[in-house]
């Protein structure tokens, strides 16, 4: 069975170039606008297998988003990734301390993100 | 017939004066140049937002494209083909960096105005300088690492061009991914 993956980026081309990757690969893709469109469609859709998130976002962010989902008993150990242009220290430590599985820097390599995704996905 | 004395005062009034309609066309020089920057700014913005949104639509419109083109052929998809996708994917990224280094720009231009504003309004008060200082922190408000290189690289004394790029992929490739 495919399993499903949740992308948030506030940029359409990104969504589209993530959605394309992973959909190559053979996941279902569920697309959200930012961190408060995202809470709206795990409470509503189908149950993610993992996540990916941009950081900088209207509405909520992406740190508010991992600790959004990371209160929810569904997403306590679904893998999430961050996937934003932040590469200062700080900001991933504050990725690393709300939850995240992991920070990928844009512009990403699709065969390197779905390594890391067969990395951190549960067997 | 004038004695020394008041020769002196008399050359010194003048100078005084002469000094007082240089100050006073230099205060309105700065004061058009200033009422020019505010008017242009929200035009300059605009111009980069048309930029970023015709370059979203080329992008969204490529990748559509070559969605369409590839999704069937997924499984049996070459090796190679499948790298020549993934840079394709990677060099289309571009769209979205150039969109948030105009908008760290974009950023940059409302701090200028609004300080401009403020100064136009008269001596600087609290505002301006909280504007101004709001402005030289500029570099906060960057994401990326190539943004804050640049900035650094331009303000350098011995800047020259070109500007510089980013650096080697390797390294760039290497710092890219932590798994925590």
């Amino acid at each position: 069975m495919s399993k499903t993956a949740l992308v948030v980026d506030d940029s359409p081309t990104m969504r589209q170039m993530v959605a394309f990757t992973l959909t190559n690969a053979g996941f279902n893709v569920v697309e959200a606008e930012h961190g408060k469109d995202a809470v709206n469609k795990v409470i509503a859709g189908p149950k993610m297998d993992i996540v990916v998130t941009d950081l900088n976002m209207p509405e909520m962010d992406g740190i508010g988003l991992i600790k959004e989902l990371r209160k929810m008993a569904a997403f306590k150990f679904t893998p999430i990734l961050m996937l934003t242009t932040e590469s200062a220290i700080e900001k991933k430590q504050a990725g690393k301390e709300a939850g995240a599985t992991g920070w990928i820097v844009k512009p990403f390599n699709p065969e390197v993100m779905l390594k890391i995704i067969a990395k951190v996905l549960p067997a | 017939m004038r004695d020394a004395q008041g020769f002196v005062s008399q050359t010194t009034a003048c100078n005084e004066v002469s000094d007082l309609v240089g100050l006073k066309a230099h205060q309105q020089a700065w004061e058009s140049f200033a009422a020019c920057a505010v008017s242009m700014i929200p035009v300059l913005k605009k111009q980069m937002e048309a930029v970023t949104q015709q370059t979203q639509r080329a992008a969204t419109d490529l990748m559509t494209h070559i969605s369409a083109l590839t999704l069937q052929e997924a499984p049996s998809r070459s090796t190679e083909t499948s790298a020549r996708l993934s840079q394709i994917v990677m060099a289309m990224q571009f769209q979205d960096i150039t969109q948030q280094k105009l908008e760290h720009v974009a950023q940059a231009l409302d701090q200028w105005d609004k300080h401009l504003q403020a100064l136009l309004k008269g001596p600087q008060d609290e505002n301006a300088k909280q504007e101004i200082a709001t402005l030289e922190q500029l570099e906060q408000s960057y994401t990326m690492e190539e943004e804050r290189r640049l900035h650094v690289a331009t303000l350098a004394p011995d800047y020259q061009e070109p500007v510089p790029i980013d650096t080697e992929q390797t390294e760039a490739e290497s710092d890219s991914v932590t798994l925590f």
